[in-house]
């Protein structure tokens, strides 16, 4: 299990390398050599949710994604959704919703929403509801993380969310 | 405060730890429930790459002191170390802890570690405990029958000879895990020239962890600190220094090295503690009417194999007798309690952890409406105080002043027509669908009033007066340091409000400090038991305020004023009408430094307040469920649920919100889909989230909540919130589900309703 390879791959838009044991799963690596500690690791057997990132656009368990299998692709975590003086509508939404307590499934639920923007911008409650089965939360019972996206659906009017570093929202 | 952190994703969770040379540690644990162990090899392991070394129970003998429960007297307390010795005792029973430069080494080689075993039968059920052939896990016991007591309040003998009717059922609580979001962690930051551990934790209770990790490491206390950052959740799970805690140091300070431990998903729901595993039989005294005239109760709790060092599972029975009568005229109760030992893991706190009472009270008020004939609301009428009985003692001791139980199901009963509900209800049946409507009634110590903590006796969580200290620094920020330990209930937002009004700043210009022993207050238990909204509240107001009482003596002084003409307004400390005389915070702190000052008056501005226990202390709501039961599938669909509760005055309704929805989630997932699971083999069958199921935004429903706010009792009366909404819904869910199971004649006695188990109770499954 000692075999390694170098991994290259863009991180919330800067271009990066790892070297890596083969078996080092992509949160491993975005938590332990490329400091993304927004990913957050709940279960480890892709179940929660927490550690969801966008690969490619995509999103996926970071988990359960081999660091290998993201060579040469692009991933966003919540570090990178909005510019580093600036907020994304969803994370301000999520605020004005009181949408989290501990915060440890925020990051997941934060990028599963905006994949599910990009998707349908346009999504009524029962659709958020589905949109976030996925993800786990211990301590909301979920109505304030729904509530949140219904407000950054109803802010944004139908348009699809800012994409990733581009949003800059005043807190 | 806490939430931009969290929202960029900047939050510092236990596993985002970082200190030079750190090591990385995995237990290697039982597969088997219950052996004699004639040895643990780790010769592979320790010969595995990266591995640092290699540590089992013989190898810490000298390193730790016994871990042992130092009360009640009445309960068998055996003794036991951080990693198993002559026995194992449960899965997930760590037999050695494996350090190493990566988790995954360290994990590879704890795979390595062999058990040399010798299995004795299983203890899988309290039958199993209760059973004196079967072996004791406990040698030094010899029984695994550890506690028995029996109480009686009022005249239990006379309530029964004098009842028209006796109700008697036995009803079950199955096991739960707590399940946070992120599991138990550590990071044991040791430096060898200076002795120093610096133990990073996510941890309820701080200083009691420091205190256990000094006496049980035996290492001087002044070296060891104990510092939390942000925490994922816990709900009492995180609350008592474990024998892995244990374990991790005592290899920090054998290796002279920083280790971390970083709990997964697995050993969170095997080894990290489990709750509610109980059986009530109950016989219940009723008049013609369906009053409840008393109770005789005999309660047995399943406590797992290891105690917890703090908190004995005989507290858990104890509340439920003390609470079980809540704000009903329930005033004769017999009770008698029993805690046993099993081949699983430790039973734990877990969010309202007595919610026993309200449960098997409230199922029993229905089943008792059933048979008089009247709807669960009128039942509950004829039972409860009314509120101009008030103050009075419960039967069990402790005094109810400011109870508003009633007027929750009042104003429950206002807002839902059930009436209306009856008809739909009938006509629905006729169509073959089935609806029900369930209502719970309960009181909460959120903290509870003075005499509580007598009632609950030795050996419960110290309920003392919480410290609060405000300190004015050099550039006008507000520093707050609590003992409270948040990990989700936003105390860093309501506690800097509270300072802010206080001081008349801004939020940003309030800093709340928690979770690091070397500077907040020490209180051997730090966040739990509601002890926020109250006690930690009410130091915070007395410490700002007593600041704020400083700056305006300091300004009076300097401006030759008199004090009751200064104000603190905007951040200034000024001359009432005179704006332009005075001086910002910042000046004022630089003032207590160089200026002259009244002798009342501290250099640096600081004040400490102690606010004690008040009078009143009770939270209480009404939850109303209302479900449709599909018989052919067996699954609940809950249509709408609806808390009237009473907290007293909020200090932030978004988090109060918060709090009961949350806590009703969880009461919900313990009805319809968690279940820490043992097979009868004592083997655990839910040791990940495909087999504990917690639910998702698909299956928790909208949670509609109506606030009494009833006025405050005292200066400071905001009560706790959080244990409520896991106390209320098993009750109101499971009442609801049986009404609308009625035409089936089920009576739900258990507390786990699955769809399989549905289908059995209707005869669809045998």
């Amino acid at each position: 299990m000692t075999d390694r390879r170098v991994v290259a791959l863009t991180v919330n838009g800067e271009d990066r390398h790892a070297d890596l044991e083969d078996r080092t799963t992509l949160a491993d690596a975005l938590r332990d050599e490329l400091g993304c500690t927004s990913v957050h690791l709940g279960c480890e057997q892709g179940a929660c949710g927490a550690c969801t990132v966008l690969l490619d656009g995509a999103p996926v368990r970071s988990c359960v994604v081999l660091a290998a299998q993201a060579d040469t692709c692009s991933v966003v975590t919540l570090e990178g959704l909005a510019p580093p003086d600036g907020w994304h509508p969803i994370q301000v939404a999520f605020r004005d919703a009181h949408s989290f307590q501990c915060g440890f499934c925020t990051p997941g639920f934060v990028l599963t929403t905006y994949a599910a923007l990009v998707d349908q911008p346009q999504l009524n409650e029962a659709e958020i509801r589905a949109a976030l089965s996925g993800n786990l939360c211990r301590c909301t019972g979920y109505q304030s993380i729904v509530d949140g996206v219904a407000l950054v659906v109803e802010r944004l009017q139908g348009a699809p969310p800012p994409p990733p570093g581009a949003a800059v929202v005043d807190p | 405060m806490e939430d931009d952190r969290l929202l960029a994703g900047r939050g510092h969770f236990i596993a985002d730890v970082r200190v030079p040379g750190l090591l990385h540690a995995a237990f290697a644990r039982s597969p088997y429930p219950h052996a004699r162990l004639r040895g643990v090899d780790v010769r592979a392991a320790r010969a595995a790459p990266g591995v640092a070394a290699v540590f089992t129970a013989a190898d810490l003998r000298d390193r730790t002191v016994e871990m042992r429960l130092g009360a009640p007297p009445q309960l068998a307390r055996p003794g036991f170390g951080p990693l198993a010795a002559e026995k194992v005792r449960f899965v997930g029973d760590p037999v050695a802890i494996v350090v190493a430069e990566s988790r995954a080494l360290a994990e590879d080689a704890a795979e390595l570690v062999e058990l040399d075993d010798d299995p004795l039968d299983p203890i899988a059920t309290i039958a199993d405990a209760l059973d004196p052939t079967r072996p004791a896990l406990f040698d030094e016991v010899g029984s695994n029958v550890l506690y028995r007591e029996h109480r009686t309040h009022g005249d239990p003998t006379g309530a029964f000879a004098a009842a028209h009717d006796v109700v008697s059922l036995t009803f079950r609580q199955h096991r739960q895990a707590n399940a946070p979001l992120e599991g138990r962690g550590a990071v044991a930051e040791f430096s060898p020239e200076t002795g120093e551990l610096m133990y990073h934790a996510a941890h309820q209770n701080p200083h009691a962890l420091r205190f256990a990790l000094a006496t049980l490491l035996n290492h001087p206390a002044d070296l060891v600190t104990v510092r939390c950052g942000d925490i994922g959740g816990s709900f009492g799970q995180k609350a008592y220094p474990s024998r892995e805690d244990i374990a991790l140091g005592a290899a920090a300070i054998a290796l002279g090295r920083s280790v971390a431990w970083i709990e997964d998903r697995s050993e969170n729901l095997l080894a990290a503690g489990q709750a509610r595993d109980e059986i009530l039989d109950v016989d219940a005294a009723v008049t013609a009417d369906g009053v409840v005239l008393g109770l005789r109760v005999r309660m047995t709790l399943d406590q797992g194999a290891y105690q917890l060092t703090t908190l004995p599972p005989t507290v858990v029975p104890t509340i439920v007798r003390v609470l079980l009568p809540g704000p009903y005229r329930i005033e004769h109760l017999d009770f008698d309690a029993t805690v046993v030992a099993t081949n699983k893991a430790t039973y734990v706190a877990y969010r309202g952890p007595w919610e026993a009472e309200t449960w098997v009270r409230e199922r029993l008020l229905d089943v008792v409406a059933r048979r008089v004939g009247v709807e669960p609301i009128e039942v509950r009428r004829r039972n409860l105080y009314d509120t101009t009985d008030f103050p009075r003692r419960l039967v069990t001791g402790p005094t109810m002043a400011s109870v508003t139980a009633r007027e929750t199901l009042e104003r429950a009963a206002e807002l839902v027509d059930v009436a209306a509900f009856r008809v739909e209800q009938r006509a629905a049946r006729d169509h073959g669908r089935y609806l029900g409507f369930g209502v719970a009634t309960f009181i909460e110590p959120a903290p509870g009033p003075p005499d509580y903590r007598a009632a609950i006796g030795a050996g419960a969580a110290p309920r003392s007066a919480q410290r609060a200290v405000a300190h004015l620094d050099a550039d006008g920020t507000v520093v707050v340091t609590t003992s409270q330990s948040p990990h989700g209930q936003g105390h860093e937002t309501t506690l800097a409000q509270l300072a802010a009004d206080a001081l008349d700043v801004d939020l940003t210009q309030v800093r709340v400090v928690h979770g690091d022993t070397r500077h907040t207050p020490f209180n051997l238990v730090g966040t739990g038991g509601s002890r926020a909204a109250t006690l930690a509240s009410g130091a915070v107001l007395g410490a700002t305020r007593e600041l704020a009482d400083q700056a305006r003596r300091l300004v009076a002084h300097h401006l030759e004023a008199d004090p009751a003409d200064v104000e603190v307004r905007a951040g200034r400390v000024q001359v009432r009408g005179t704006p332009g005389a005075g001086m910002t915070l910042a000046e004022v702190a630089a003032a207590s430094t160089t200026q002259p000052r009244p002798p009342e008056v501290h250099s640096a501005l600081t004040s400490s307040f102690d606010f004690g226990i008040p009078d009143g202390g009770w939270s209480q709501a009404t939850h109303c469920c209302w479900v449709e039961v599909d018989v052919e599938t067996g699954l609940v669909r809950i249509s709408r649920y609806l808390v009237v509760e009473d907290c007293g005055e909020m200090i932030n309704p978004a988090i109060v919100e918060g709090q009961v929805r949350g806590g009703v989630a969880q009461g919900i997932a313990g009805v319809l889909y968690e279940w820490a699971a043992y097979g009868d083999d004592a083997q655990p069958l839910a040791a990940s989230f495909v087999d504990y199921l917690l639910p998702t935004a698909s299956e928790i429903p909208p949670i509609e909540i109506e606030h009494l706010e009833s006025p405050p009792q005292g200066p400071i009366d905001f009560r706790g919130v959080g244990e409520g909404g896991a106390i209320g819904a098993p009750a109101a869910l499971t009442n609801a589900i049986e009404d609308a199971l009625a035409p089936f004649g089920v009576v739900v006695t258990e507390q786990y309703l699955p769809p399989a188990r549905i289908l059995e109770l209707i005869g669809v499954l045998a």
